[in-house]
């Protein structure tokens, strides 16, 4: 599930800002970050780590996108 | 019972045609009880009332990696007004981030003199090596190494700080989260960029007398390595307004763990945690395609172990490497330094490096395909002119991995050397570009060319139905990443993927639908991904010979009559990709 | 017998001070940190709960006044107090302790990204409280050279308590990292249950007097 959650984020933005593929963004209403686009998390763990108060877990597992004819 | 399907589809048809248009379409289909799901674009944007912005600049450097940052440090010093737009943050996007070593070359500490350095990195490379930018690299690498070294870079592991000092000192504007899909040429200049933002919904024409592509490289968004925001940007847009790029027919080998494939950072140990130090003089011919032979002729599992333990897989044939660079009784290629893959060119694991987690393949198996899509650094990119970093079109400049200088040749040579030579040559664009922009006047975008651009950037907004770029990636994904396409090659598979991809293209280019300003991202990098893969299967083909890491199974000899040549692809005069041969060691004519 | 009600009195607040957030803490699904970060968390999680204990070690709470006398609430009052608000004080620290063990962000730019991050309504809170918190021990560590009126002081110290209580509880709800439903509504009705003695005590029973 790579990125996992996010707990006692304190909206900052860091880690929307560092993210390479765009996963993570701002919710407008409880101006935090939330995981928006999981499925194009590349598990680089740079959210993480420039996250200032250690908020975000993230899991080596990836559930890969189940294969269909058309989408 | 058949017929009468036909009919009713006939008629069907019929009745859509006359009640006109897709919308109407759609509504007769979900009358008739089918699933929509699939197809309904809800998009939460108003395309009609997206703003549309116009900067101005003297030099607008694209990207914001190791070249990006030296393009605009060095542009600015030179006396040029500089704009730096990245499609993600300064320092944290593209690959620079996960490079910890940093090759510096000092004439003191070194037995090789700089001329013997280039001939011992052209030895390894095959003759594939640009002379010129290796010895440039070299030549200025340890200039760049003190000035990171001023700004702090070597104390983080993480590079956002001391990217953004000497950009705050110098007052330069970077804006960041800027997908940037077209480069607008007018009367055979480069006169700017256009984009869009995908905070604010935006669409951003950026008019500048000059342009510094540090797009970085690329790949078919692959699972293991971290370069998912990294779809060839710079060279296809550069491709489009008729650059002639080169260096699609070679690939970068990097292996992952079998083990949660996804995950790059634990693959790399705990290596993206280090902070980053320097390398001396060590020359290899490394992490071509060898791992993928060995793959191809025993399947899977593919050991890798400590050296000495005897845990590794042996074949013959394959993919040659001269005798001087083979490493006996050692690891195989991504094997040295405790049996992790090391970063290759692009800095290789801190040497001696200590803390390091548990490396891929220890005790474990290996997969291919990792960083699939993927040259050897800087062997693909923009065509150089000469060793300015100049494209074949006015104006338009490239640095690091987005040029094809081939500062390492179509291999990795010297450890270290891709962080190296993308702030060497990020430094050199920027004061050629400087330098260029005095003689320019004024430049202007028409308002035909932006209305028209723009329409382009969000067609994929205002389909109504088509397909998702993440459906379209899978299935360009599993059309490329195959060991016995990309990697192990013969006419007829790689003949056989360019029927798929040219109907991608075709058919499902013009198609990619996006409901939100992530997935109009994600249309473009999709597009870019898929005319990338039709530029590597066509130079694939061509490239009748196996040399460093293009390995072809019907021609697996070096051939030095006829492949003595580096290949550029560029658009014709119809639109179709054309093909020339470019000696090694020459520039263009 | 008036012995074993004391104990009880106090088992009572221990069980709902104390063993309601560790419960808490066990049962809910956060992900796993370092045992160093997880016993970070819990001391400051206790330390919450011990300030919101507050309300009932004083002289709101007339049943334990008059089971055990006056001085010894007091005593206990004071010094759940004085090591609350140690644990309160140091608990924007433990958040940045990882950044002393990894290369990236330094413990100081981690904290000051955080104090400065004025666009969330958790740090403003935090802030608040933080301030009105350093006043509180100020003035009660210096109570009796003020030389205030006692119901002066009571009431300084009362409201402020509430001006502190208020902020807190929402800062923690807000942006604290174990949060989750369950904590919140159990901090809520703690909060809620002392500020209705608080206040009718302050209010009502004094002009009574």
């Amino acid at each position: 599930m790579s990125i996992k959650s996010i707990n006692g984020c304190i909206g900052c933005e860091e880690c929307i800002k560092s993210c390479p593929t765009d996963v993570i963004r701002l919710n407008p209403d409880s101006k935090k970050a939330e995981i928006l686009y999981p499925e194009d998390c590349q598990i680089c763990h740079l959210c993480r780590m420039y996250c200032p108060v250690d908020a975000i877990t993230i899991s080596p597992e990836k559930t890969i996108p189940v294969i269909v004819s058309w989408g | 019972m058949k017929k009468q399907n036909e009919k009713q589809e006939m008629s069907r048809r019929k009745f859509i045609s006359l009640a006109g248009g897709a919308a109407a379409s759609l509504a007769a289909m979900s009358a008739m009880g089918m699933p929509l799901d699939w197809a309904l674009n809800n998009t939460g944007i108003d395309v009609e009332s997206l703003d549309v912005n116009k900067i101005s600049t003297d030099v607008l450097v694209i990207g914001s990696g190791m070249a990006g940052l030296f393009a605009a440090v060095k542009a600015h010093d030179a006396g040029a007004k500089v704009l730096m737009v990245s499609k993600g943050r300064l320092g944290a996007s593209g690959q620079t981030p996960f490079a910890k070593g940093i090759f510096a070359f000092d004439p003191e500490k070194e037995d090789l003199s700089l001329d013997e350095f280039v001939v011992k990195v052209s030895r390894s490379a095959l003759g594939t090596n640009n002379n010129a930018y290796t010895k440039q690299m070299a030549q200025h690498s340890l200039a760049r190494v003190i000035e990171l070294k001023e700004w702090g870079f070597f104390d983080s592991s993480l590079y956002n700080k001391s990217f953004s000092k000497p950009i705050v000192e110098r007052n330069i504007t970077v804006q960041e989260r800027i997908t940037i899909t077209h480069l607008i040429k007018e009367n055979d200049k480069v006169v700017g960029a256009a984009g869009f933002s995908i905070d604010e919904q935006k669409v951003l024409f950026y008019e500048a007398k000059s342009v510094i592509l540090c797009t970085g490289a690329g790949g078919f968004k692959p699972n293991g390595f971290p370069i998912c925001d990294l779809t060839h940007d710079g060279t296809i847009m550069a491709y489009n307004i008729g650059a002639k790029v080169t260096g699609k027919e070679w690939n970068d080998g990097h292996p992952g763990k079998s083990e949660n494939v996804a995950a790059c950072y634990d693959g790399w140990g705990d290596m993206f945690e280090q902070k980053p130090s320097t390398t001396g003089v060590e020359i290899r011919h490394d992490l071509g395609v060898d791992m993928n032979y060995v793959a191809y002729n025993n399947g899977s599992p593919l050991k890798m172990g400590p050296p000495g333990s005897g845990e590794q897989t042996k074949v013959s044939g394959g993919p040659y490497t001269p005798e001087e660079f083979m490493r006996h009784n050692d690891t195989p290629p991504g094997g040295k330094e405790g049996g992790r893959p090391p970063k290759g060119g692009k800095g290789g694991p801190p040497k001696g490096g200590k803390g390091e987690g548990a490396p891929p393949g220890m005790g474990g198996s290996i997969v291919g395909g990792s960083s699939a899509g993927m040259s050897i650094h800087k062997s693909e990119g923009l065509v150089p002119i000469n060793d300015q970093c100049e494209s074949t079109i006015p104006g338009l400049y490239a640095a690091g991995d987005a040029l094809g200088s081939y500062m390492a040749g179509a291999i990795y040579t010297q450890i270290g050397s891709s962080l190296a030579g993308s702030a060497v040559q990020g430094g050199v664009a920027g004061e050629a570009a400087a330098k260029y922009c005095k003689n320019i006047n004024s430049i202007k975008i028409s308002t035909s060319k932006m209305k028209e651009i723009e329409e382009e950037i969000l067609a994929p907004l205002k389909l109504e139905a088509g397909y998702s770029p993440a459906w379209v990636t899978q299935t360009l994904q599993g059309i490329m990443i195959p060991n016995f396409i990309i990697y192990i090659k013969k006419e007829n598979l790689l003949k056989a993927a360019l029927a798929y991809v040219e109907e991608l293209r075709d058919h499902h280019i013009p198609m990619l639908r996006a409901s939100n300003m992530h997935e109009l991202r994600l249309a473009h990098e999709t597009k870019n991904m898929i005319i990338s893969a039709e530029m590597k299967l066509k130079a694939s083909i061509m490239r009748t010979e196996s040399r460093c890491s293009h390995y072809r199974l019907d021609y697996p000899e070096l051939d030095n009559e006829n492949w003595q040549v580096w290949l550029n692809i560029f658009k014709g005069e119809d639109d179709t990709m054309q093909f020339e041969k470019q000696p090694f060691n020459t520039w263009p004519v | 017998m008036k012995k074993e009600h004391y104990i009880f009195k106090l088992i009572a607040l221990i069980l709902a001070f104390i063993g309601m957030p560790v419960l808490l803490y066990f049962q809910g699904d956060f992900p796993k940190r370092s045992f160093l970060m997880q016993t970070l968390s819990l001391i400051t999680i206790l330390g919450f709960t011990l300030l919101l204990s507050q309300f009932f070690t004083s002289r709101l709470n007339k049943t334990l006044v008059k089971k055990i006398r006056m001085v010894n609430v007091l005593a206990i009052h004071k010094f759940i107090g004085y090591l609350f608000i140690s644990i309160l004080l140091l608990h924007p620290f433990f958040i940045i302790v990882p950044k002393f063990f990894d290369n990236g962000v330094t413990p100081t730019h981690a904290f000051i990204r955080i104090i400065t991050t004025f666009s969330s309504l958790g740090i403003i809170l935090g802030l608040i409280a933080y301030t009105s918190m350093l006043v509180l021990l100020i003035t009660s560590f210096f109570r009796f050279k003020l030389h205030l009126k006692y119901k002066t002081w009571r009431n300084l110290h009362g409201y402020l308590t509430l001006l502190f209580v208020v902020a807190a509880t929402w800062h923690v709800v807000n942006i604290g990292r174990h949060s989750n439903t369950s904590f919140s509504i159990y901090y809520v009705l703690m909060v809620a249950s002392g500020i209705y003695y608080l206040l009718k005590t302050y209010l009502f029973k004094t002009s009574k007097k």
